[in-house]
């Protein structure tokens, strides 16, 4: 097919190590870049604030967890507040008159130090009490948000967010709004496509394997779990912030609820941990399955099956629970895995085996 | 970081080295000392406190009582991840490597401690970064080349047969440059063939990058071929030490090998 590695020789280690070894994959990269920068002009405005906006914005904050997750195997069942804590300090910041870009600022280093805080436990456990760990946090935050006003603007409170201004030029509308996702969006897909092939990964990496085999060779387990939680809880909080500012527009306390929790989790298991492509593979399909499943539910109520609103209502929620568990027991590296199974196939298509 | 010691400071010294786990005392006062250069053997039959004395000397469990120096540095009770940028590696009895990465990956690793890893480098991978990774990369592979593992370099650890999977382990702890290396069992499971070549690579790596070895083995040829002086451990005592054919040949070691009408036999023989 189209996909071919014979005949590729490298002649330096950075060549080698190149995000996109094979040039049809450049290629493919290059033309998707593109389509992103001009998606404004060929969606129709619903198109575009309904479902790439939020794709791209939920893929930033599902990178963010990856990392943690895949990256350096710390699970977080709390995720949701952590982009809660980045949402709220970015707007009163942005409120008090801090520009746009600090305001993004702020809530990244928010969340970062107080994710760190509750990261902390992961020192002394893992597995399910780590999860439990991270649950506690998603509830306190919850909590404190609700019931300091200073932060939440009173009971029941929804805070407007103030128009972004970049470089003091407000951006406005979804358009505005898309944009300033897609610059996050590159600059955190790109940190996660490099962990791959630095130190700061490979450190990670090994603390997520074999942690005392990792000590033996220097790394620090405290150190970089504590790095990772501060790197995964700085770009949730952008997300965080960036969700409230370019999609929401207001924020409070019910967007970032345990249900957001457990659908960023869905993400990353679906998609593939670990896996850059897979993550967005994930975002795409918990965001639309839903749409899809609502859709179907729908046409099916209509056509005469008694199905109430309560069960309406909770499906999407089983649908994450059905795909978690579906992908963990068939294909627990997830959509990831399903792309990477095709693309070895074509290699080497039409023989059936070869080293890939 | 490493400092100049004087030449006459063992490798690596260990006094009256105590460690118990609740009510067992898994050693009982062990003396050890490893010269610049030298390949010392700890052998003893199982459960005698090797491993521990290696988890001892590594960090993991910090001795009860006793002191342990590296070239005259004292590093009782400091950190594992401490120990390794003072100069110690080693590898493990049961394989620790990192599964989903590859061969090439996992002896990166070993170069941690000469890197500086940083959350800004990973984002400006093309500013800095590239050119760190690219001249660490020429050490590992002149360690692959060093112990013959070219052909799997980009195989996924995983997938790599057993008696490949312990040189990957062993060239990731020589890529960490240490001045004293502890090979636990690296020749457990092995065939004969496999044993030799582990045993030349150990015998290189003393020889060319002037590594003093600690290395716990049960293979008595190897540990006969190749080791310097050996010290025998029975219930965490120490009860042999010097040149490996002495101390192998003495009473208290065969008893504990064999039992005690071996030893009587073997008394009787010799006079």
């Amino acid at each position: 097919m189209f996909y071919r590695q014979a005949g590729i020789r490298y002649t330096s280690y950075p060549a080698e190590r190149q995000l996109w070894p094979l040039g049809i994959e450049r290629v493919l990269m290059g033309l998707i870049l593109a389509l992103a920068l001009i998606a404004p002009a060929l969606l129709s405005p619903l198109l575009l604030s309904s479902y790439l906006l939020p794709w791209v914005i939920w893929s930033i904050a599902a990178l963010g967890l990856n990392l943690l997750m895949g990256g350096a195997g710390q699970i977080h069942l709390g995720y949701a507040a952590v982009m809660a804590i980045g949402a709220y300090s970015a707007t009163h910041a942005a409120r008090a008159g801090l520009p746009f870009e600090l305001s993004l600022l702020v809530a990244g280093l928010a969340s970062a130090v107080i994710g760190v805080i509750f990261g902390a436990a992961a020192l002394r456990i893992r597995g399910l009490y780590l999860a439990i760990a991270t649950l506690a946090m998603q509830y306190i935050v919850d909590f404190a948000i609700g019931h300091i006003p200073a932060i939440s603007g009173g009971t029941q409170a929804t805070v407007a967010t103030p128009t972004p201004r970049i470089l003091g030029i407000p951006v406005e509308g979804p358009v505005g709004g898309y944009y300033i996702a897609l610059v996050v969006c590159i600059v955190v897909t790109l940190f996660m496509l490099n962990l791959r092939r630095t130190s700061f990964g490979r450190a990670l990496a090994a603390i997520r394997e074999k942690d005392y085999a990792a000590e033996i060779l220097g790394i620090s387990a405290f150190r970089y779990k504590l790095m990772a939680f501060w790197t995964s809880s700085f770009i949730g909080g952008v997300a965080g912030a960036i969700l409230v500012f370019c999609y929401y527009r207001s924020v409070s306390p019910e967007q970032f609820h345990l249900e957001t929790s457990v659908q960023l989790v869905a993400m990353v298991i679906v998609g593939g941990l670990g896996s850059v492509l897979g993550t967005f593979l994930g975002a795409a399909l918990i965001l639309l399955a839903p749409l899809a499943l609502s859709a179907l539910v729908a046409s099916l109520a209509s056509s005469g099956l008694p199905i109430g609103s309560d069960l309406r209502a909770h499906l999407p929620l089983v649908l994450y629970g059905a795909l978690i568990v579906g992908f963990l027991i068939a294909e627990p590296l997830g959509l990831a895995k399903l792309y990477d199974n095709a693309r070895k196939y074509l290699l080497v298509w039409p023989f059936r085996h070869a080293r890939s | 970081m490493p400092r100049l010691a004087p030449t006459d400071a063992p490798a690596l010294a260990c006094r009256g080295i105590e460690r118990s786990f609740g009510g067992l005392k898994a050693l009982k006062g062990v003396d050890l000392e490893v010269r610049p250069g030298e390949i010392f053997g700890l052998v003893g039959p199982n459960g005698s406190g090797k491993t521990t004395m290696v988890n001892v000397i590594t960090g993991f469990y910090p001795p009860n009582a006793g002191r342990v120096a590296l070239f005259g540095d004292d590093i009782t009770g400091l950190a594992p991840h401490a120990i390794t940028r003072r100069g110690i590696a080693r590898t493990f009895q049961n394989l620790a490597l990192f599964k989903g990465m590859s061969v090439l990956d996992n002896i990166l690793v070993g170069r941690h401690i000469h890197m500086h890893p940083s959350v800004l480098g990973t984002l400006f991978y093309w500013v800095a970064a590239v050119r760190e990774e690219t001249a660490h990369r020429t050490v590992v592979e002149e360690i692959i080349e060093f112990m013959q593992l070219q052909e799997i370099r980009h195989e996924p650890v995983e997938v790599v047969p057993l008696g490949l999977q312990k040189r990957v382990e062993l060239a990731r702890a020589l890529a960490a440059e240490p001045r004293v290396l502890i090979l636990d069992e690296p020749m457990a499971g092995m065939n004969q063939e496999e044993k030799e070549y582990i045993a030349r690579f150990i015998l290189d790596a003393r020889d060319e990058r002037g590594v003093s070895v600690l290395v716990i083995e049960h293979h008595m040829d190897v540990v006969m071929a190749i080791c310097d002086r050996v010290l025998v451990l029975n219930y965490g005592e120490t009860i042999a030490a010097g040149p490996p054919a002495e101390a192998m040949a003495s009473p208290k070691v065969i008893e504990a090998y064999l039992g005690h009408s071996a030893a009587r036999r073997q008394l009787r023989a010799v006079s």
